[in-house]
């Protein structure tokens, strides 16, 4: 008996800590939910004095996890950032605050390509953070043929050096790119040939990788690879004999994304921030620091010269006019995953 | 009595630490490594020291980790302890039952148990922080302390107890006397697992954590798009030397304090 | 409830409110139907336990069981003469030997396999040695191999086999051994008829732990594997993360959750058998 008095009591001192231990400053603080390292310290910390709030910067690894989160009401935060197809999915499970626009001046900065995205047109609940285009990233020491075409990935001569990002729409839908349908096909027909098409690359293939594919193309482990552009702007930085190329066939485009969810605390301090992240000068130093594409077309003169010249970063009209957006497939959903499931078990 | 270790044995323990401790030799050396990306090694640096210091993120994630590891452990530890003793003395319909559940926290998938103590919260509007995160750790750690401790229990027999009772010990000083210095090593143990669970949990902490909660493995899981920083190689380095010194200084004092006493005691 | 087993009331309070009402909701959602946005919708059915039964899903199963069991036997190996060596060892050195193998898990469990990574790629340390000792002339792929993942698996639960087995070997009445050997047994004969079947619930409670710690990994396999095999689990977190199909995720927990129990109990019993006569002999 004794025994357990004694656990009890230890019990409800832990309680009791845990609790306390959860109250914080008496600030109003910003609670942001994002990828890691995704802003700028300085101009957060910026933020903070100029509103004398506190931010609280949270982060999470991918989208799904976000999207499991939020929906099983977790969180508590104020500001997130999905990605494109996410920003789709949860506007649709109603999981998104409307942003007030009012409190968004700085949304005119935004450049007109990345205005009205198609999977949320009039940016009625969303707007771009930063965006890439998925192309192929190859070295040129040893890939020697010139490279424009997915087609290329199947070349014999790169046998188990080619990298696939470890993800089911991108990969299925780069197949079906090559086969010159939408990157977002519901035809079950077009997506079993172009799965079909894969199991012909599987033997080709080094490994699936969507987080580590840059250290495994800078160590020149792998020669040739599907590869987002600002991950081949990071690439090429420490390893300049690899290249960029989006394919003819096109690539798909992806953002991320500033979103508010649904309950948020303090929606219009969000909005706020929103607003003075887009601010040009604001904006041009989060970027430069950050290295990733600034959709701000006014913080253009404020980047500097090795920003501006990037042609990952920013890359031309011409090459974004071949790129889609991945669109929402509904329950295909479950068709891509049992065919990627059968990819990369090598099961049938 | 000890009887001598066959040498073959040694060189065995000794190549199986080698293969534990290479890995560990390397995550020490690339937090001298200038390369942020951890890719190729390109000079010797101190920087991922020095920034470690000043960066908050890392900070409080720590302090979050341990507070929660420290106090996970304590208490699966107690629970625990308390089940596998108690276990014993119960029917055998009883404890295929209780023993069956209390292995279910080790079997259930992480993500599993993540995502229906995840709802389980939010149905009950608890707040999601450390304490959210701290009820799960107890719900797995639990369980590895209490198959540890039925390890050490199953293979102690109950005559040591029997005959301290005929002799006239009461409950309290037969627990205190005998049986809880036979199962120590167990107890010990089973908690150096469930700390090190709890420390490395990724999966169930992400989901029940909330603001102001972060631990270090989801700020590490998070890094990981961008590349993880060696800030964190210089933070294991850190905590590496920091638990030697400790039991090295615990044992020191040990040797001091009671002589040549034979104890199995850790500093934890 | 008898007052000796009143000791058993916390942790069965605990485990009923935070282990028992979450897997009850998880059970109910795995008979549960899906709407086309995922969410879960009340429609009772078995859909989800007919899917496993595709050949796919049975397929991958099969090959999670396979790598747990070489997994398990291969920490087994590794680390009874090991947990034997630290048990036979001075107090301090036993100390010292269950830290030194505690602390490196501390370091977390992607930095470990990270460090992996730099060790076995083909410019790593091992491939450049094995070349500077002219033992081969290309690099190996040694790594995104089976073998990269059997070798992550064994590496990171070693420590889950050591100390059950320290723990049993420690408490093993040596004057058992000594009067063997006073009747002439040789070394092996007394380990394989006194030291092994003393030691046995350590070897059960360690084998169990690495085993259902294995099928439960996944990142391994993505790391090291180069994601080109996939584990149960990893299916389990994709049906609820990216395929956004809980009822099927469910269902697949439970199957796993119940054949793992079975699996465990079945194992206990054919320990239990195995050295009863030993046991007996006492």
């Amino acid at each position: 008996m004794k025994k357990m008095k004694w656990a009890g009591l230890v019990l409800a001192a832990t309680m009791v800590l845990a609790v306390l231990s959860g109250c914080g400053s008496s600030k109003e603080t910003l609670n942001i939910y994002s990828w890691a390292d995704n802003f700028d310290a300085d101009v957060l910390a910026a933020f903070e004095k100029q509103n004398d709030v506190k931010i609280n910067y949270d982060v999470f690894a991918n989208n799904e996890d976000l999207l499991a989160k939020i929906k099983a009401g977790g969180g508590g935060y104020d500001l997130i950032q999905p990605s494109d197809y996410m920003v789709a999915t949860m506007i649709k499970q109603d999981l998104l605050a409307p942003l007030n626009k009012d409190n968004i001046h700085n949304f005119a900065n935004i450049s007109d390509t990345y205005k009205n995205p198609s999977f949320d047109p009039d940016n009625k609940y969303s707007i771009v953070y930063t965006s890439g285009v998925t192309g192929i990233a190859y070295n040129t020491k040893y890939v020697k043929d010139e490279i424009d075409s997915w087609d290329d990935l199947w070349n014999p001569e790169y046998k188990g050096k080619v990298i696939l990002l470890d993800d089911n729409r991108e990969v299925i839908g780069m197949a079906l790119k090559k086969a010159g349908k939408s990157n977002s096909s519901t035809d079950e027909g077009e997506i079993t040939a172009a799965v079909d098409d894969l199991k012909n690359l599987l033997p080709s293939v080094l490994a699936f990788d969507t987080d580590n594919i840059k250290q495994k193309m800078i160590q020149e482990e792998g020669w040739i690879a599907t590869v987002w552009s600002g991950d081949a702007s990071v690439i090429a930085k420490d390893n300049p004999d690899v290249a960029y190329v989006v394919p003819k066939e096109g690539g798909t485009i992806w953002s991320d994304n500033y979103a508010i969810p649904k309950g948020a605390k303090h929606q219009e301090l969000a909005e706020k921030f929103i607003d003075f992240m887009l601010d040009p000068e604001n904006s041009a130093k989060n970027y430069e620091s950050i290295g990733y594409s600034d959709p701000n077309v006014k913080a253009h003169e404020f980047h500097s010269e090795e920003y501006n010249s990037d042609k990952m970063i920013n890359l031309s009209e011409d090459e974004l006019s071949r790129t889609e957006w991945l669109g929402d497939v509904g329950d295909k959903l479950q068709v891509y995953d049992r065919f990627w499931t059968e990819l990369k078990s090598g099961r049938e | 009595m000890k009887r001598k270790n066959h040498p073959l044995l040694g060189i065995h323990s000794l190549l199986v630490m080698i293969f534990i401790y290479v890995p560990i030799a390397f995550i020490i050396a690339y937090s001298f490594n200038s390369s942020r990306l951890a890719a190729d090694w390109s000079g010797f640096t101190f920087e991922w020291y020095a920034s470690l210091f000043t960066n908050r993120h890392v900070m409080e994630a720590l302090g979050n980790t341990m507070t929660v590891a420290l106090v996970s452990t304590v208490v699966s530890t107690l629970l625990g302890t308390l089940a596998a003793l108690t276990i014993r003395k119960v029917g055998r319909k009883t404890k295929a039952g209780v023993g069956g559940l209390l292995y279910l926290p080790i079997i259930i998938p992480d993500i599993i148990m993540g995502l229906s103590l995840l709802v389980l919260f939010t149905q009950f509007h608890m707040p999601l922080g450390k304490m959210t995160i701290i009820i799960a750790h107890i719900t797995f750690c639990v369980s590895y302390v209490y198959v540890i401790v039925t390890t050490r229990l199953t293979g102690m027999g109950g005559q040591l107890e029997e005959a301290a009772q005929d002799l006239g010990a009461d409950a309290w000083q037969t627990f205190r006397h005998v049986t809880l210095p036979q199962i120590m090593p167990g107890i010990i143990s089973g908690a150096l697992i469930a700390f090190t669970m709890s420390l490395d949990d990724f999966m169930v902490s992400f989901f029940v954590s909330g603001p102001s909660s972060t631990t270090l493995p989801i700020y590490i899981y998070g890094q990981v798009k961008r590349g993880i920083s060696p800030e964190i190689n210089a933070l294991c380095t850190i905590l590496i030397l920091v638990s030697v010194t400790l039991i090295f200084l615990a044992q020191f004092m040990l040797n001091r304090g009671k002589g040549q006493k034979k104890q199995s005691v850790l500093p934890f | 409830m008898k007052k000796s087993s009143l000791g058993l009331l916390p942790v069965l309070l605990w485990l009923s409110l935070f282990l028992v009402v979450p897997m009850l909701i998880v059970i109910g959602i795995s008979f549960m139907g899906r709407d086309e946005l995922g969410n879960v919708v009340f429609n009772l059915n078995l859909d989800a336990y007919a899917t496993f039964f595709d050949p796919l899903y049975l397929g991958i199963y099969w090959d999670t069981i396979v790598l747990s069991v070489l997994t398990t036997v291969l920490c087994l190996l590794l680390s009874y003469p090991l947990a034997y060596y630290i048990a036979n060892a001075g107090p301090r050195m036993q100390t010292w030997g269950l830290a030194l193998i505690t602390i490196p898990f501390w370091i977390n469990f992607l930095i470990r396999t990270y460090a992996w990574v730099l060790l076995l790629r083909t410019q790593g340390v091992v491939n450049n040695l094995l070349i500077d000792f002219g033992l081969i002339q290309e690099p190996l792929q040694m790594l995104y191999t089976k073998g990269a993942v059997l070798l992550g698996m064994v590496y990171t639960f070693i420590p889950f086999m050591v100390l059950p087995i320290y723990v049993a070997l420690e408490q093993m009445d040596k004057k058992l051994l000594e009067a063997a050997s006073d009747l002439g047994a040789t070394g092996w004969k007394s380990f394989w008829h006194i030291t092994l079947p003393q030691t046995k619930s350590g070897i059960m409670t360690g084998s169990v732990l690495v085993y259902v710690s294995t099928t439960g990994m996944f990142v391994v396999t993505d790391i090291l594997g180069g994601a080109k095999s996939a584990m149960i689990s990893n299916i389990i977190q994709s049906q609820f993360l990216g395929a956004r199909n809980w009822p099927f995720g469910s269902a697949l927990s439970v199957i796993f959750v119940i054949t793992s129990l079975v699996l465990i109990a079945l194992f206990n019993k054919a320990m239990t058998s195995r050295h009863l006569t030993a046991k007996e002999g006492r």
